[in-house]
């Protein structure tokens, strides 16, 4: 027997949801007329995914934010540009999709491994870190840290006052050290 | 000659033979290395970048800065770093708002991007720096007789705009198949030579999709080349292709396994490298490949 389609009903699509996602980066959204050169340029269609380039513009276009919040297709783009490449419109298609998970990441919607590598650049200044990696380093001869925030606190701090002056201090995703919001010049 | 060798945290801490081939390799090149201390992640797409545009840029522009103050090009082997700072580049050179937004947000550590240093890959560096001449010359031993199918990675082609001393063609690479030519390997196009390697995102959100990839890659280089190796321009790819094909076979996804190195390993062994440094993290079988690298008198 043949799947049921479901039919959106678009006019319970979520109003202004266009505009958040444009203001969260995506500017030349509405320059998309969905010719779907994105679509055969992408890595996620080959691999399966439901939601790529194309349909994320789409879904955004008609408001259906839920849908693209429950499924975890924004976050598996590999961030390989073809589609900003081919876009004879300049939408920047990987621009859209960083957006849309901007504004998922305010819904609290993003995945755990997210959440780990924000708070592991906030702790060391690194996304990719183990903590082991100083034995490995040692063996194969160089020092147990590499000369980077890892092993440079002042660095370290400067990285942590950034990311505390940027939108991520709102968002209550990582603990962050409020004292460093304060921070205005120089006092590094 | 000198550079800032911007090392990133996937060669720092996953695969630190690699960081070890690079400074081998400018060494034997006559290149002198900065390390940039106090750098921190690009930052890679599923952190700053996931959240908010001028946080991305105000990490990535610190970074630039101490290239600034020092003033040398930044050299990095990871495809993502390149790509993230790239972007961060082109968007704050293209866009005096943004520059001044992040500018105002630098204040606060009491710096400030000019834009006057730029990141480099480490292959695209190669080719255009140093020369396929200068790296003949160099070599010590030689790959004749093996083929290689070139993995560039998707960070070293798009967008191109972004990308100042990039492919001419960047859905027709040659760069990476150049430079593994100058070791003597021939290194044929293949129909999937620019396709994905599934990795970061991808992997990190659904391994078997990611795998599909992979799968999809290694059959077409083996089945219309027959490649006796993979040699990526990228840590990220270097990681995929090395670690994922032991579980794929596992799962009978392939029955076979293309030893797979990132080039500069590669350029490192055939400079006179100890292998137990250059690549020793490897979890790919490379004895084979070790055992045709042949003298050169």
């Amino acid at each position: 027997m043949a799947e049921a389609i479901e039919v959106l009903n678009i006019s319970e699509g979520e109003l202004g949801f266009s505009d958040e996602i444009m203001k969260l980066g995506a500017e030349e959204l509405l320059d998309c007329i969905q010719c779907a050169k994105c679509a055969a340029a992408c890595p996620m269609v080959l691999a399966g995914f439901e939601f790529f380039n194309k349909r994320i513009i789409q879904s955004i276009l008609i408001g259906q934010k839920e849908i693209l919040l429950d499924d975890s297709s924004i976050w598996a783009c590999q961030a390989c540009n073809r589609c900003t490449e081919v876009c004879p419109r300049k939408v920047e298609p990987f621009g859209v999709v960083m957006a849309m998970r901007r504004s998922a990441i305010r819904e609290f919607a993003l995945p755990t491994l997210a959440v780990e590598g924000l708070k592991s650049l906030y702790d060391v200044g690194h996304a990719v870190y183990f903590s082991n990696a100083g034995e490995i380093r040692k063996k194969i001869g160089l020092p147990e840290k590499p000369p980077t925030t890892a092993s440079n606190a002042q660095a370290l701090k400067e990285l942590r006052i950034l990311m505390n002056k940027s939108a991520l201090s709102s968002l209550g995703i990582i603990p962050m050290d409020s004292g460093l919001s304060d921070v205005t010049c120089c006092e590094v | 000659m000198k550079v800032g060798f911007f090392i990133g945290c996937n060669t720092a801490f996953n695969r630190p033979d690699l960081e070890k081939a690079f400074r081998f390799v400018l060494n034997a090149l006559n290149v002198e290395i900065d390390d940039l201390d106090g750098q921190s992640c690009c930052p890679t797409w599923g952190t700053m970048p996931s959240v908010d545009e001028a946080g991305w840029y105000a990490l990535g522009a610190r970074n630039f800065i101490i290239s600034e103050e020092k003033n040398v090009d930044m050299v990095t082997v990871c495809g993502s770093c390149y790509g993230s700072l790239s972007e961060t580049k082109y968007k704050l050179d293209k866009k005096p708002e943004l520059k001044e937004k992040v500018n105002e947000m630098l204040k606060a550590i009491g710096k400030e991007y000019k834009g006057t240093t730029r990141i480099r890959l480490a292959t695209n560096f190669l080719y255009n720096e140093i020369g396929i001449e200068r790296i003949k010359n160099a070599l010590k031993y030689n790959l004749e007789g093996v083929t290689i199918g070139v993995q560039p990675g998707c960070h070293s082609l798009w967008p191109s705009e972004a990308y100042l001393e990039g492919e001419r063609d960047p859905f027709h690479p040659v760069m990476l198949r150049e430079l593994c030519e100058a070791l003597g390997a021939s290194a044929p196009y293949y129909s999937r030579i620019i396709d994905c390697c599934g990795m970061g995102g991808m992997r990190s959100t659904n391994v078997e999709a990611s795998y599909k990839l992979v799968k999809t890659k290694l059959d077409s280089m083996k089945d219309e080349i027959k490649a006796d190796l993979l040699v990526t321009g990228c840590s990220s790819c270097l990681i995929q292709f090395d670690t994922a094909q032991a579980p794929m076979k596992k799962d009978k996804m392939i029955d076979y396994e293309i030893p797979s190195v990132h080039y500069v390993q590669l350029l490192a062994l055939c400079l006179g490298a100890d292998p137990q440094q250059v690549v020793g993290l490897s979890t790919t079988d490379l004895n084979g490949i070790l055992g045709k690298l042949k003298k050169i008198n």
